[in-house]
């Protein structure tokens, strides 16, 4: 007789095994911060609850933060993603278009009122009346004034919904603005990054879904639990940069053995995000482990603002989390500061580190 | 006399599509299609360096 589980997975989408459901919601209570302990109360509230409706808005975007969603690469997390959420409205998906598109979208939002979560990609333009963006023959920017207030909650998906992103860059020649800046009178949670990584977006919803409120916010309307932490903080470079050992110039010497590229323009010291931990395409890869700086996509001030190839400007100084091996080549004894680099292994490794990141997230004062 | 059909937004493409057609008895006599929206990328670049343009032309389009 089968042993009863904790866990009701009835729910669980067909085509995903429970082991690689499970693996699913533990990775992504390590995103949030929480202890593993957490997975099987994310795997509840995913298979027991109505999915939640979304209502994804396109406004001055180029659609790359809905591609990261899509192109996860394991396509049984893919299925997964449609099946948490009920991607009721996207324009980029939707099979009717013109007249239905609106209707479709008009009833959604009258049908779900006080329930769906509006996620917005891209910027609105208000220079000249809005008409930088139009859908339907109206500016995008009237379209989220009048869907804003039914949301129950609202997200802004990649920079330029965030803080403007590459549209907004100078000399703004449409007004690009972020959503929080014309929704000023109720949360917007930011998730920044061009694109932002898929997880932090799902480990948002998760727990709004999970918890039935906002996770923790920081000034800038980020989630504390991916946007805590500064990408030099736990950049597998960082002895590098401590030791002082630079690239100089793509396709040095230094370069070409892995060593920090401070001095070729990265922009980690001054952009908070989890890249280094989480990482892109779920095989582990990051722009500084392949080689090219952080650019600071996701930071206002910082990405499409900056000179691309001129030094940071540290404003925050902070010690790494941890210490990688600073030489690969040590020997036995080599090393003192011998904790587990956290780029060496993609997967356990990446969730025992967003543990313990997401709790020493908690004494992380405001940036 | 012609009529005109209007499909805007048109779905399941990257970015803001609008398409006009004018019919006239059954059969399309003249059509538009518009992008309906305008970052700006020409003047963005005006005046940066070269080397970091494909930073910014790089995302007209993330399909």
């Amino acid at each position: 007789m089968a042993k009863k589980r904790a866990v009701n997975l009835s729910g669980v989408p067909p085509g995903i095994s429970r082991r690689d459901f499970i693996k699913f919601c533990s990775i992504m209570a390590a995103g949030m911060g929480l202890p593993p302990a957490f997975a099987p109360r994310i795997a509840a509230a995913i298979t027991a609850s109505k999915r939640p409706p979304v209502v994804w808005l396109s406004a001055q975007e180029c659609t790359g933060c809905t591609e990261t969603l899509l192109r996860t690469d394991h396509p049984a997390f893919a299925d997964l993603i449609l099946d948490l959420i009920s991607l009721d409205y996207s324009e980029t998906l939707n099979s009717g278009a013109g007249h239905q598109s609106e209707a479709w979208r008009k009833e959604i939002v009258s049908d779900n009122e006080g329930k769906f979560i509006l996620v917005c990609e891209g910027s609105f333009p208000v220079k000249d009346g809005g008409i930088y963006c139009q859908i339907a023959g109206r500016p995008v920017v009237e379209i989220l004034r009048e869907t804003a207030p039914k949301a129950a909650a609202i997200i802004a998906i990649g920079s330029c919904a965030s803080w403007g992103g590459v549209p907004s860059a100078s000399p703004n020649p449409t007004g690009a603005t972020a959503v929080d800046r014309i929704i000023v009178d109720r949360p917007v949670i930011n998730i920044p990054g061009c694109p932002p990584n898929p997880y932090n977006f799902l480990s948002t919803v998760l727990y709004y879904v999970t918890f039935k409120k906002l996770p923790d916010l920081d000034s800038r309307g980020r989630p504390r639990f991916a946007y805590g932490r500064l990408i030099h903080e736990n950049c597998e470079r960082r002895p590098h940069f401590d030791a002082g050992r630079f690239a100089e110039q793509f396709g040095d010497d230094g370069h070409r053995k892995g060593w920090c590229l401070y001095k070729l323009g990265c922009k980690g010291p001054e952009t908070f995000n989890n890249c280094p931990t989480l990482r892109y395409n779920d095989v582990g890869v990051w722009p500084v482990n392949v080689g090219h700086p952080c650019f600071g996509c996701s930071e206002q001030g910082v990405g499409f603002d900056e000179p691309l190839f001129s030094p940071a400007r540290p404003t925050y100084i902070t010690p790494p989390t941890q210490f990688a091996k600073a030489r690969p080549d040590g020997g036995a004894g080599g090393s003192t500061l011998a904790a587990a680099g956290v780029g060496a292994v993609v997967g356990a490794a990446a969730v025992a580190a967003g543990v313990s990141l997401g709790k020493k997230d908690k004494d992380h004062g405001e940036e | 006399m012609a009529r005109r059909i209007t499909i805007d937004p048109v779905t399941r493409i990257e970015g803001h599509l609008r398409i006009d057609c004018e019919v006239d008895n059954g059969r399309i006599t003249n059509a538009w299609s518009s992008g309906q929206m305008w970052r700006g990328f020409e003047l963005i670049l005006q005046g940066r360096d070269p080397l970091e343009a494909w930073l910014y032309t790089q995302r007209f389009c993330g399909v």
